[in-house]
């Protein structure tokens, strides 16, 4: 088990009080996974990821319970010096829009090698204080240098030694998510989460990208944690998804199981409401209602308002997970 | 062919962006937003425009609706040329012509109560006001899903699905023959989106609508769309009947853009079509605009000769070479 979340609780102050935007929250990735975290918009799955790398805003945002177990060991519990090399050595992660994660005003080499250099720091290869400044070994920038045009050519940029010294708006959408992939990639991390990497990029580029994220899988031993809002790209590149709903995972289970025999009707209603090539004209139903707020979340199932075959224990009871097969999880009551 | 004539044809038409270095720089190349565009749309019908970013879709839909005004070409709507048509008469026609935006919160004044959204077009095109707007307002409102109590809510207070909603009640105040959609849903929610999707084709049937549907997302329109025509740089690859064009697609552009998208079935496993580079606008001024990332076996006319747009079959039309010279 590389990545085992366990019931986890996250809420975060706002003027309407307090917004339980995560509650029992559970998934396991194995190693080797490519999983797909899946759901619509404030249903909390980039919420889930941003608390697996500890980048919840403290100011208004609080774990309140629950695990994060990485390799066996709660990173709840680590420090910021361990935080930082936890992340800088096992956490990649890359996010939907690849303009604002480049800074405009450096070029690709110096974002990179920082990049590398941070990393090889942080896992200790690198001797010497790091606050405020770079190492400034020649042997060493040198040596980040040809490591970073080596990720730029792992990640399939052609002629990294020129365009590495390039800015960021003289490359295309599909080139930039492809640096700051190479980015995330510079301190070979176990698990990389990835965060609608393709939601900015058009459907070519997309599948371009999305080929690529499943190579380097192969190549690096890598696991992945892919979170997305598009069944299409779940069904072609993951083995695995859970699909969240309000702050909770509503069933997780294999693709092929997922699509072929989805148990929750709220992922039943959600692979039905995709127009496909093939949906025929007026086939089509959405999911009736609207998403929760999460200052005052239903009690019991939060799907419970929009769900049509709801029974009474629904609107009192937190569904707990039922095993339907072996991988095959759903929160629902009428399991 | 029907005899009904079409409600919007559009011929040769062309929105070019000069290039201007500095303030008072010649401009010396021109950027080809959209070249040469043909298509007629039936009444009551849905064409599909479809490509990926900067292909010409939204320009296209502007110039269509003059909001915009295109470098050259021949806009036919409802019988008459509106290419040249000067301001006021320009504006007696615009409430036969409306459009929805992609963006809901961004197109609604936030400032503005929903009853009084909803009944400026009233008040521009009808002058109806007061009592009388109010009762076609919430006609509207009902029309479209929403309620009466939102007569007097603000946009901040609804969702994207239900702003959305908000856009096409105050698009439809004027009673307009032709809709224009612009990725009316891409920021909707699946289970959202089906919802209005389900509305427009519901509107369609009910007051007769014709709409020009730009999106990007391949199933959506497959799910709304009668014909559709795919862009590529600002000009048709190909066009014709939904249903042909994506069982049977014959430009190579088409057929990879067909096996990028991903369908949301892992056991349809597609034929491997990967597109080499990305899109861009400065290479080949002649030639086929496609040709540096075709994955055909290309000729050397590809490189030198733009293909025109060709019959191709009894409905649709293709431009590239090689179905051209497959046909000859």
């Amino acid at each position: 088990m590389l990545l085992n979340i366990e019931n986890l609780h996250l809420e975060f102050k706002t003027f309407d009080g307090i917004s339980k935007v995560l509650a029992g929250v559970n998934l396991v990735l194995e190693r080797g996974d490519v999983m797909a975290l899946v759901g619509e918009t404030g249903c909390g799955k980039s919420m889930t990821a941003l608390s697996v790398a500890r980048l919840i805003p403290k100011q208004s945002g609080e774990i309140t319970d629950g695990r994060i177990l990485f390799d066996g060991i709660d990173i709840l519990g680590k420090d910021q010096a361990a935080l930082r090399r936890f992340r800088a050595r096992r956490l990649g992660m890359i996010f939907q829009d690849p303009t604002t994660n480049l800074n405009p005003l450096f070029t690709i080499r110096e974002q990179l090698v920082d990049a590398v250099l941070y990393q090889c720091h942080e896992a200790g290869d690198v001797p010497g204080l790091w606050r405020g400044f770079l190492p400034s070994s020649r042997q060493l920038r040198q040596d980040a240098l040809s490591r970073a045009v080596e990720l730029m050519e792992m990640v399939g940029i052609p002629d990294g030694n020129r365009r590495i010294e390039e800015y960021p708006h003289q490359f295309s959408g599909g080139m930039r998510q492809r640096v700051l992939i190479a980015m995330a990639l510079a301190g070979k991390p176990d698990l990389l989460i990835a965060d609608e990497p393709t939601t900015a990029l058009d459907v070519t580029i997309q599948a371009q990208i999305l080929k690529l994220i499943i190579n380097l899988v192969d190549k690096l031993n890598l696991s992945v944690l892919l979170i997305t809002h598009n069944l299409g790209v779940v069904a072609k590149t993951c083995q695995k998804a859970a699909v969240m709903y309000a702050g909770r995972v509503v069933e997780q289970a294999p693709v092929r199981e997922l699509f072929k025999n989805p148990r929750h009707p709220y992922t039943q209603g959600l692979i039905q409401a995709v127009p496909t090539r093939h949906t025929v004209r007026g086939s089509l139903e959405g999911i009736p209602g609207l998403i929760p707020n999460l200052n005052d979340p239903p009690a019991g199932c939060r799907f419970h308002p929009r769900c049509e075959r709801a029974i009474d224990i629904c609107r009192s009871e937190i569904p707990a997970n039922t095993v339907i097969k072996s991988n095959h999880q759903t929160a629902c009551h009428l399991y | 062919m029907s005899a009904i004539s079409p409600l919007l044809s559009v011929h040769n038409l062309k929105k070019y962006f000069s290039d201007q270095k500095g303030f008072f720089g010649k401009s010396n190349t021109e950027f080809k937003a959209v070249d040469d565009i043909d298509f007629e749309i039936f009444p009551g019908t849905t064409l599909g425009l479809v490509g990926e970013s900067g292909s010409g879709k939204t320009t296209i839909g502007k110039c269509v609706l003059r909001l915009m005004e295109p470098t050259s070409g021949e806009i036919n709507f409802d019988g008459n040329d509106i290419s040249n048509l000067g301001r006021s008469s320009l504006q007696s026609k615009r409430a036969d012509m409306q459009m929805i935006y992609q963006s809901p919160a961004a197109s609604l004044n936030a400032r503005m109560t929903v009853g009084q959204i909803i009944s400026e077009p009233l008040l521009i095109h009808q002058r109806i006001k007061g009592l009388q707007a109010r009762s076609e307002v919430l006609e509207l409102l009902a029309r479209v899903g929403l309620k009466e109590e939102h007569y007097f809510r603000y946009p901040h207070e609804f969702s994207g699905g239900q702003q959305q909603r908000i856009g096409i009640a105050r698009a439809l105040a004027v009673r307009p023959k032709l809709l224009v959609l612009d990725e009316p849903t891409s920021a909707l929610d699946v289970s959202v989106q089906a919802q209005v999707l389900n509305l427009l084709d519901s509107l369609q049937k009910e007051f007769n609508l014709t709409y020009l549907f730009i999106s990007h997302d391949l199933g959506v329109v497959r799910y709304l769309c009668d014909r559709v025509a795919l862009l590529y740089l600002g000009k048709i690859v190909e066009i014709g009947d939904v249903q042909t064009v994506f069982e049977n697609p014959v430009h190579p552009y088409t057929q990879a853009l067909l096996a990028a998208i991903p369908e949301p079935d892992p056991d349809i496993v597609e034929d491997e079509v990967l597109l080499l580079g990305e899109r861009s606008n400065k290479e080949l001024t002649n030639g086929c605009p496609f040709a540096p990332r075709c994955h055909a076996n290309k000729v050397d006319a590809c490189y030198t000769v733009k293909p025109p747009l060709l019959d191709h079959g009894a409905d649709a039309k293709v431009a590239c070479h090689l179905v051209s010279q497959e046909q000859q």
